[in-house]
């Protein structure tokens, strides 16, 4: 008799959930009842590691971040141009003193006051921290922080008119927080920083969910420079398959679809005559690293020769198609970069666009041949040409394999292509073990100096990010001398000069540059104005 | 009839109990035997994971190891005890593990504790549901395999049942969603609900975690339905498995009940073939299923591990994907040792009830 009401049971059960299945809807936007912009659903595939911004250096931590958090300046929207943000004025008053006069008012959304010592805490915790995922290394330039009085901080810096401390001040390592609620010498919880609304930027967050969904509510207590949130409540839908991110952008069960669909499913999308894909300029590039030690002819190389070396690096910049690459692979999400610095901050050129190939961007295997012959470099030259698998995209593959088969092609290289993964990667390539190999990178802060002083500045007390032996005294000069010039005009050149004697130098060859994509519904707007070479992807602007 | 069948199995239960007496038989004895034989495999398995896992290298260096300078990692690596000897670290990991310390996701920081609190009930729902899927098809189907077997329903449904348990729960996950995600969009492919019913969900005092209980609780049948339609492709990825061993089992052991001596006897009274399968048959062909639901549901747990990525279903199997591909074998290895224990637990009960339904499965 129990098992027949068991078997009742689950029979009733099971017809019960197909009729609520049936009856149940998934919607998202514009039902919340919401007085103020309704709401809006976000999806990623980016992961948050940490709120605490002590312990957090990625994208997807960073992205929250920039809804929660205050900071002292912000981009203005559709530029790279930093304007004060809780700051009232921010400028340098010596040539190692950066003072910033505070608004009146500012508080947090549990109703602390947000004074001069919430600054200095935020970055005397940082460096006390240390931790080897936050961004305390941004603040290598930083000596003190002083608080004369409630709304006056003074950064005491340690070079002369640092031009990259607004940048830092912008980037990763500025949000300032609560130090009522954060710990000063450890990593603060999550759920801490949640419980106590210790929030001060355009939204504050409602509902956490840890790599599932956060709710943002727009806070009305909000003073900085980004206008106040364009819509009440923002939901983010974290994804570990872009996939079914893009699933849910093709159904509208999300309205935004930001970072990372595959170059296909985008391609896909755009066909779709409900949706928009939106490009803009992406901080992201990628090239090939050349080992000045072990490349052919290479310093420590049994035939080493500086001239060869210096003829195989720009024959290969004389072979390679960018827009082939780009166009092939990336579908376009990503574009032909000839310059280390990216398109779209302020003093990028693009030298190797005249320089090399066909002085228009395309190939030409004739200025190759040239380029060897001069040099007395004997054909086919043996390139053994390292990628990475699993750290840059799915793509790579296809990305080195085109490479590969252009440079085949010329007649005037043959190309032994191998990948390793990350882990030993990012081992073998500082032990010297590749002679030349595939890197990427993203800006900690969107300043010309970010794609330069840490690739190529290399001292015995600071060593270069890429440690491939490339060590010019000039150019440490050079690179030193463009941070401390105050006249952007006067920078910008200094900058350009940089690139155009790195293009002939040729330390790295920049490949591609990656446009910031975003996918969402024809009805939603605001999007192509976050889509600017700040690379920040600010939600209080999105609304439908 | 019925006391002339009791008679000899009663006589049988009495031989037994005669000739296992001196070593101490009985339920009660199969028990503690059952239960103190899970502790040496957990050990065991927990020495394997955590010996395994570090064949590599410390947990540091696996997944920061490409975003530290050396001197950074060693600092790390030093911080975290990872450069003493293996063997003192096996000892703390173990004497840890006793205290309910799993440790810390060395990716993000968590605790393995709450991982496995927060999303080890996900998992669970998510198997109750492919439960559900595997007893509402493969009994069933069983039964009518068998009622009608050798026939050409029975041979349809045998390769059915071979199909079923034959597809990996990935293909048939992605089978799915293609069908009811692209060509006819009637049923979410991904998460345990809609984003309203997530914020609904992070709100709920005192959670369960899982959402067909909560739904329940806070009354909201939008939610639950929502919670339910999300359910049903990942149960069925799942269950389809499951439910292919149920319907050959249930068929192969109908098919040997229904040649038993009482199942002639109620044919030689008249009673319907119908009715011999549906009512004098079936619950003696249910027994063996409990005894290898153990079996299934460990399997089903792993099978969890790719349901849940294809369909983005929060839980353990999904983390686990996520620490992996981070490298996060601090995460990996706690999550492991959990499977490892609830399938080890899960197996125990398993016996406990086919021992106490069946007296010749004891000791």
């Amino acid at each position: 008799m129990k098992r027949r009401t068991g078997a009742k049971a689950v029979a009733i059960a099971a017809a019960g959930a197909l009729l609520l299945s049936a009856c149940s809807t998934s919607t998202t936007g514009g039902d919340s009842g919401d007085d103020k912009g309704g709401m809006l659903t976000v999806g990623t595939t980016d992961k948050v590691v940490a709120l605490d911004p002590a312990a957090a250096y990625d994208n997807g931590s960073s992205l929250v971040e920039q809804q929660i958090y205050p900071y002292i300046l912000a981009y203005k929207p559709g530029t790279a141009e930093l304007n004060p943000s809780i700051a009232e004025s921010a400028d340098f008053t010596e040539p190692t003193k950066y003072e910033v006069k505070l608004k009146d008012g500012l508080k947090y959304a549990n109703g602390n006051e947000l004074t001069s010592s919430d600054v200095k805490f935020s970055f005397d915790r940082q460096l006390k921290i240390q931790d080897p995922n936050g961004p305390s290394s941004l603040l290598g330039g930083l000596k003190s922080v002083e608080t004369p009085d409630e709304t006056t901080v003074v950064f005491n810096l340690k070079r002369k008119n640092d031009q990259t401390w607004p940048g830092v001040l912008a980037s990763a390592a500025g949000p300032i927080v609560d130090e009522d609620v954060f710990s000063a010498d450890k990593v603060t919880e999550n759920q801490e920083i949640v419980d106590g609304k210790a929030f001060a930027g355009p939204y504050t967050i409602d509902g956490f969910k840890f790599n599932e969904l956060i709710t943002y509510k727009s806070n009305p207590d909000y003073q900085g420079f980004i206008e106040p949130a364009k819509t009440e409540t923002v939901q983010m839908k974290y994804y570990s398959d872009a996939n079914n991110m893009k699933l849910d952008v093709q159904e509208g069960t999300i309205d935004v679809a930001w970072r990372s669909l595959s170059a296909t499913d985008i391609d896909d999308l755009g066909k779709n005559e409900d949706l928009k894909v939106h490009k803009g300029p992406g901080g992201e590039i990628r090239y090939i690293v050349f080992n000045y030690d072990t490349m052919p002819f290479g310093a420590k190389t049994d035939n080493a020769d500086e001239k060869k070396a210096l003829a195989v690096r720009q024959a290969m910049a004389d072979s390679v198609d960018r827009q082939a690459i780009a166009t092939q692979v990336y579908k376009d999400t990503f574009t032909p970069l000839y310059s280390h610095v990216p398109e779209g901050l302020p003093g990028s050129d693009d030298p190797l666009k005249a320089e090399y190939g066909d002085g228009k961007g395309g190939a030409d295997v004739d200025k190759a041949k040239k380029a060897l012959k001069d040099a007395g470099v004997k054909t086919p030259v043996e390139l053994n040409l390292q990628y990475n698998p699993d750290h840059y995209g799915p793509s790579s593959g296809d990305e080195y394999a085109l490479v590969k088969d252009q440079l085949d092609k010329t007649g005037l290289f043959k190309v032994n292509l191998q990948s390793t993964e990350w882990v030993q990667y990012s081992k073998d390539r500082t032990d010297d073990v590749y002679p030349m190999y595939q890197l990427g990178w993203f800006p900690d802060y969107s300043d010309a100096d970010n794609y330069l002083v840490p690739f190529f500045y290399d001292t015995d007390e600071t060593p270069s990010f890429l440690a491939n032996h490339y060590r010019d005294e000039a150019m440490n000069k050079e690179l030193n001398a463009q941070s401390s010039i105050a006249d952007e005009g006067k920078r910008e050149e200094a900058l350009k000069k940089i690139q155009g004697q790195l293009a002939e130098e040729l330390p790295t060859l920049p490949l591609l540059q990656g446009n910031q994509i975003a996918v969402s519904g024809k009805d939603v707007k605001g999007v192509d104005d976050t889509l600017d070479p700040a690379f920040q992807f600010r939600l209080a602007l999105l609304s439908k | 009839m019925s006391a002339a069948i009791s008679e000899p199995g009663a006589e049988a239960a009495e031989t037994s109990v005669a000739v296992k007496k001196p070593s101490g038989g009985g339920l009660g004895r199969y028990v503690l035997v059952r239960f103190l034989l899970i502790i040496p495999t957990i050990f065991i398995l927990t020495t394997l994971v955590f010996f395994l896992m570090r064949i590599t290298g410390d947990p540091i260096t696996a997944a920061l190891g490409g975003r530290l300078t050396k001197a950074q990692l060693a600092e790390r690596v030093h911080a975290a005890g990872y450069d003493r000897p293996i063997l003192v670290q096996y000892f703390e990991y173990l004497g840890n593990l006793l205290k309910g310390d799993f440790g810390t996701a060395v990716s993000d920081g968590q605790p393995v504790s709450s991982i496995l609190l927060n999303y080890g009930a996900a998992t669970v729902e998510l198997v109750f549901y492919a439960l559900i899927v595997a007893f509402i098809l493969g009994i069933p189907l069983g039964m009518l395999a068998a009622y009608h077997r050798d026939k050409a329903p029975d041979a349809a449904l045998r390769v059915l049942a071979i199909l079923g348990y034959a597809t990996p729960v990935f293909f048939a996950g992605m089978i799915l969603k293609l069908i009811f995600g692209v060509f006819l969009p009637i049923l979410p492919v991904a998460g345990r609900g809609t984003t309203e019913t997530e914020y609904i969900m992070s709100g709920v005092v005192g959670p369960t975690r899982f959402y067909l209980i909560d739904a329940i609780r806070i009354g909201n049948f939008e939610v639950l339905g929502d919670v339910l339609a999300h359910a049903v492709l990942p149960a069925i990825a799942l269950g389809v498995l499951t439910a292919g061993v149920f319907l050959r089992l249930v068929r192969t052991n109908l098919i040997g009940t229904l040649e038993q001596q009482y199942i002639d006897s109620g044919r030689s009274r008249g009673i319907s073939e119908y009715r011999l399968v549906t009512k004098h048959a079936y619950r003696p062909a249910l027994i063996p299923i409990i005894t290898v639901m153990g079996m299934q549901i460990a399997l089903m747990l792993a099978g969890a591990v790719l349901t849940e990525t294809t369909f983005e279903w929060k839980g353990l199997g999904f983390k686990l994907a996520e620490y992996l591909t981070a490298r996060d074998f601090v995460a990996v290895q706690g999550i492991v040792v959990f499977l490892a224990i609830i399938v080890a637990l899960t197996n125990f009960l398993v016996d406990v009830i086919a021992a106490f339904i069946d007296p010749r499965v004891r000791y």
